[in-house]
């Protein structure tokens, strides 16, 4: 807005144009706006590749089914379909058990774009990122001409089938078909076409963005049907809704000239000093004072008035006035059980500790929290041709972010920690996943593609100190674990030797061979039992330290699986 | 860089080894013994021990009196209970076992022989006894020292080389009691066992006056076309580089029972030099045999950087390597080359960077070297100690 206005100023012809010509070009630029900005700045909004491309797709409808589902408490089920039609040519079906949509909302959800409510809001939400669902029938009806179809339904017999494409001029949904039928079914079911659009089974790639939408919503069940015809199931592990996150007033420090005067449009503060106090955080009568010694301006004034410069100093007062850290109390963690228990179904790892740090503060005002689980061992890390390497889940407020990992504070901060402290000697190469979750009011991204969290110094400090938190655990673990394995090597070694020694040494001095045998066997037993029992005081201790955490978990190996998920193959497996 | 000079107390000295007199039964006595002690201790519940003297640079001594490089006092002990000897620990058996059936067969093997002999599969593993000969070699090595003996007599032999020619009548017990004199085998000469004990060669007699060893086959060639050994009432060995340790042990049984002055015609390079300092004084490596294998008293006739001006060869001669000069510094540190005679003549060689071949003199006349260079150096005593 402001930037209009400037523009306005500086325009010296804009002074002669008429009141009507200017609306004429306010409206001509509504006109253009979305669908023009849509089509030129794909790349902006991070549709580019077309790997990323199609995971995109699939997370902003999946979003909005989870949203929807918790919307209203129920457990979320979603069916995701992908089916190849032809060369980058594919359809998505996804299907979810919400409450279902009305016939004028399901215009608003899928056929208008950037018509979320989300910005903003402070308030810990998925919808930070990408492009909406709407954005999804844009890009389907741009490059294969098709509407999107929904099917929605209540529960109560009857269903709303309908197709809808956008309208770029007016922004608007553009429905057809729409009929009502007698199906007993709730929820929502959305299919849309796309083209210039590639599926891999890759670390970026749909099945690996829904394993881990499901890791960080374990109350969630999706299952997912590739384009081979492979159908995966990532379960349930937590039977109850996430408490709905509270949004909170902005806290000053942070605030920026621009939200000053967006917040000012809408609030109904009567004067600066009543909308000061009503709209922010942390600002009692102490602080409007404060704010007031430092303006130049009458404070009394309608803050609808405010003009830049205004608010400008406001932003500067803010920064020079101490005030009380924002509340925190308004974030949702998953919870340690919890991320233990889908982790532990998911990932399968032979141990896993976990930790929610409590929440701190980053630049002065935005609340945020960590939580950090290492899975070592069992099906942890990633296969790569036939190697293990380590594997960094990255997720911000749920969602997992799968692009710009190098860009990102959260890789940044796991790829400092001195992991030859823990026992790990070579991380890069072990079977370790990391999972980091950052869960804030506003989440710091470091580009418009919103898949790499910026550098915060609070923010590096916090996941820093949780993994060494965690790490320590982890190493106490493997290297218990290691010990153990070089006991049983040394075992197998001594053994091997003996029958060749006896041999030999019978041969020289005609001692009998067999009690030579026995008698160097039961030589090699009491020296490992010497060791075992130092063995087992180790592991005692041990335990007894992990014990004493319950975020570490020691999962009793069971028979490791391919892909941990549940597969079942429809037809014979044929990658390209 | 500097090689430390361990000075021994009479105390420290290793016992004189009785290497001639011991009988192969001896030696198989004492593999028994060691045997023996094992299986007490594992019978005893105890972890059987093997012990044998620790050799390389840190463990050989310089004995100036004696004039050659000996063995020093530390032991190392192997044991079976330790993960990183258990294999060594079992090939140590197996080696032990398989010379003692030689010496009670009378048989005799090279050191490849006994490898292969010995090569298997570890049962139930995917493991051989032993992977390579470079495995087997040391132990043997390991178990002479043990038994305080040398490889000779475990009958065991590495791959003979060098020769001998002259005026030498020996006699092969272990063939046909064959009685043969070494100038009378052709121009090839005798080619010097692996094994040249008493009870397998004899020493019967010589006419000769001194023996000439030469380091290259090329040299050994030359001096018998000229007739050398005939016209200098000598005797030649060839060594065809480091002399291997039939030929040292000849060599020093020559030198010793027909009493004949040794002298050493070598390269004039590091190389060569060390050639002949291991003749005279041992080596590191078989430090604890030198008592059998050197000779003290041998002397060097050449080639030294002197000759290059002496004999007009400035046109023949190389260039040093970076091998020869990183040598030549070692050697100018080593106990046993500090004389000035060899001090001056490592140092020249550094200063001037320069090798000189034995057949560098091949320039003035082929027979140069057999009729003038040794025949006048030899005469006029210009050697170096």
């Amino acid at each position: 807005m402001s930037e209009e206005k400037k523009t306005k100023k500086t325009d010296e012809s804009a002074e002669e144009v008429s009141a009507g010509a200017v609306k004429h070009l306010d409206s001509e630029f509504k006109e253009h706006s979305v669908a023009e900005f849509f089509k030129k700045n794909k790349q902006m909004i991070g549709l580019y590749g077309k790997v990323r491309t199609l995971t995109m797709v699939i997370h902003e409808y999946v979003t909005n089914s989870l949203d929807a589902c918790e919307e209203v408490s129920i457990l979320p089920n979603i069916e995701v379909k992908i089916d190849e039609l032809g060369e980058e040519y594919y359809e998505v079906t996804v299907t979810d058990n919400g409450p279902g949509i009305s016939k004028e909302n399901v215009g608003k959800a899928f056929g208008k774009l950037l018509a979320g409510t989300k910005f903003h809001r402070m308030m810990q939400s998925r919808g930070q990122q990408g492009i909406g669902a709407a954005g999804c029938t844009m890009l389907s009806q741009m490059t294969t001409g098709k509407p999107t179809k929904v099917i929605t339904g209540r529960g109560n017999g009857k269903c709303l089938t309908l197709e809808l494409t956008i309208d770029p001029k007016m922004n608007e949904a553009k429905m057809t078909n729409i009929k009502e039928i007698d199906k007993d079914f709730r929820g929502t079911a959305v299919q849309a076409k796309f083209k210039g659009v590639l599926y891999r089974d890759s670390d970026q790639g749909p099945l690996e963005y829904l394993r881990r939408t499901v890791i960080a919503n374990p109350h969630a069940q999706i299952s997912f049907r590739d384009p081979m015809g492979q159908k995966f199931t990532f379960k349930r592990t937590h039977n109850a809704v996430p408490e709905k996150p509270e949004e909170i007033k902005p806290h000053p420090k942070g605030t920026t000239v621009d939200d000053i005067l967006s917040y000012c449009k809408n609030t109904k503060g009567r004067t600066v000093s009543t909308f000061l106090s009503n709209d922010f955080d942390r600002m009692g009568a102490k602080g409007i004072e404060e704010v007031k010694k430092r303006v130049h301006f009458d404070m009394n004034k309608d803050p609808k008035t405010l003009t830049w410069e205004e608010a400008e100093e406001i932003v500067k007062a803010f920064k020079a006035i101490d005030f009380i850290a924002p509340t925190t109390d308004a974030l949702r963690p998953i919870g340690e059980d919890q991320i233990r228990k889908s982790l532990q179904s998911i990932v399968q790892p032979e141990f896993l500790t976990v930790l929610t740090r409590k929440p701190a503060v980053y630049a002065g005002g935005y609340p945020f929290q960590v939580e950090i689980a290492i899975a070592y061992g069992g099906s942890a890390g990633k296969k790569v041709n036939e190697q293990t390497q380590m594997e960094i889940m990255r997720f911000a407020n749920r969602v997992p972010l799968l692009f710009d990992a190098g860009n990102c504070a959260l890789t940044k901060a796991i790829q400092t920690v001195d992991w030859k402290r823990y026992d790990i000697k070579d991380v890069e190469n072990a079977p370790v996943t990391v999972f980091v979750n950052f869960i804030s009011v506003h989440i710091p991204y470091t580009g418009a593609g919103k898949q790499a969290i910026a550098d915060e110094e609070e923010v590096l400090e916090e996941i820093r100190l949780a993994l060494m938190q965690t790490g320590r655990k982890a190493g106490i673990y493997i290297a218990h674990k290691r010990r153990e394995a070089e006991n049983q090597q040394k075992r197998i070694m001594f053994y091997k030797y003996i029958p060749e020694i006896c041999k030999a040494l019978s041969t020289i001095t005609k001692a009998n061979e067999d009690s030579l045998k026995k008698n160097m066997e039961k030589m090699v037993l009491t020296k490992l039992k010497l060791e075992e029992a130092k063995e087992a005081e180790e592991k005692a201790r041990v335990d007894k330290v992990l014990a004493a955490d319950d975020n570490s978990t020691i999962v009793k190996q069971k028979q490791p699986k391919e892909k941990p998920a549940e597969k079942k193959d429809d037809k014979e497996k044929t990658k390209k | 860089m500097c090689y430390e000079v361990i000075i021994m107390s009479e105390k420290g000295r290793r016992k004189s080894k009785t290497v001639d007199k011991v009988s192969p039964k001896e030696i198989a006595g004492r593999i028994e013994k060691s045997a023996e002690s094992m299986v007490t201790q594992i019978n005893k519940q105890q972890d059987p021990e093997f012990t044998t003297m620790q050799r390389g640079k840190s463990n050989v001594v310089w004995d100036e009196k004696k004039g050659y490089l000996e063995l020093g006092e530390k032991e190392i002990t192997r044991t079976f209970l330790n993960i990183a000897h258990a294999r060594k620990f079992m090939q140590t058996s197996m080696i032990m076992a398989k010379t003692q059936e030689y010496l009670n067969h009378n048989k005799t093997a090279s050191i490849r022989e006994i490898y292969y002999e010995l090569k298997h599969t570890v049962a139930d593993t995917k493991e051989n006894t032993f992977e390579g000969q470079d495995e087997s070699d040391p132990i043997i090595v390991d178990l002479e020292h043990s038994v305080d003996t040398i490889r000779e007599k475990l009958n065991l032999h590495a791959n003979p080389k060098g020769t001998l020619y002259g005026d030498i009548t020996l006699l092969d017990r272990m063939h046909h009691n064959d009685k043969f004199n070494a100038s009378k085998l052709g121009r090839g000469g005798w080619s010097i066992m692996s094994r040249v004990e008493p009870e397998e060669i004899e020493i019967v007699d010589s006419n000769a006056e001194y023996l000439l060893v030469a380091e290259t086959e090329a040299i050994f060639e030359r001096l018998i076309e000229e007739g050398f050994p005939k016209d200098n009432k000598c005797l030649l060995i060839g060594t065809g580089g480091q002399a291997a340790r039939g030929t040292r042990r000849l060599i020093h049984r020559v030198h010793h029972e027909l009493d004949l002055p040794t002298i050493v015609f070598t390269d004039g390079d590091p190389y060569g030099w060390y050639i002949y300092s291991v003749i005279k004084q041992g080596s590191m490596a078989l430090a604890a045999h030198s008592e059998f294998m050197s000779v003290p008293d041998a002397r060097y006739v050449g080639m030294t950087i002197d000759d290059v001006k002496e004999y007009k060869l400035e046109s023949v001669t190389e260039r040093m390597t970076e091998g020869d000069i990183k040598r030549a510094k070692e050697m100018l540190a080593y106990p046993w080359f500090q004389n000035k005679e060899w001090q001056a003549q490592l140092n020249k060689a550094l200063e001037q960077k320069v090798r000189i071949e034995q057949q560098a003199l091949a320039n003035k006349r082929l027979d140069f070297v057999a009729t003038h260079y040794l025949p006048e150096k030899i005469k006029n005593k210009q050697f170096l100690p």
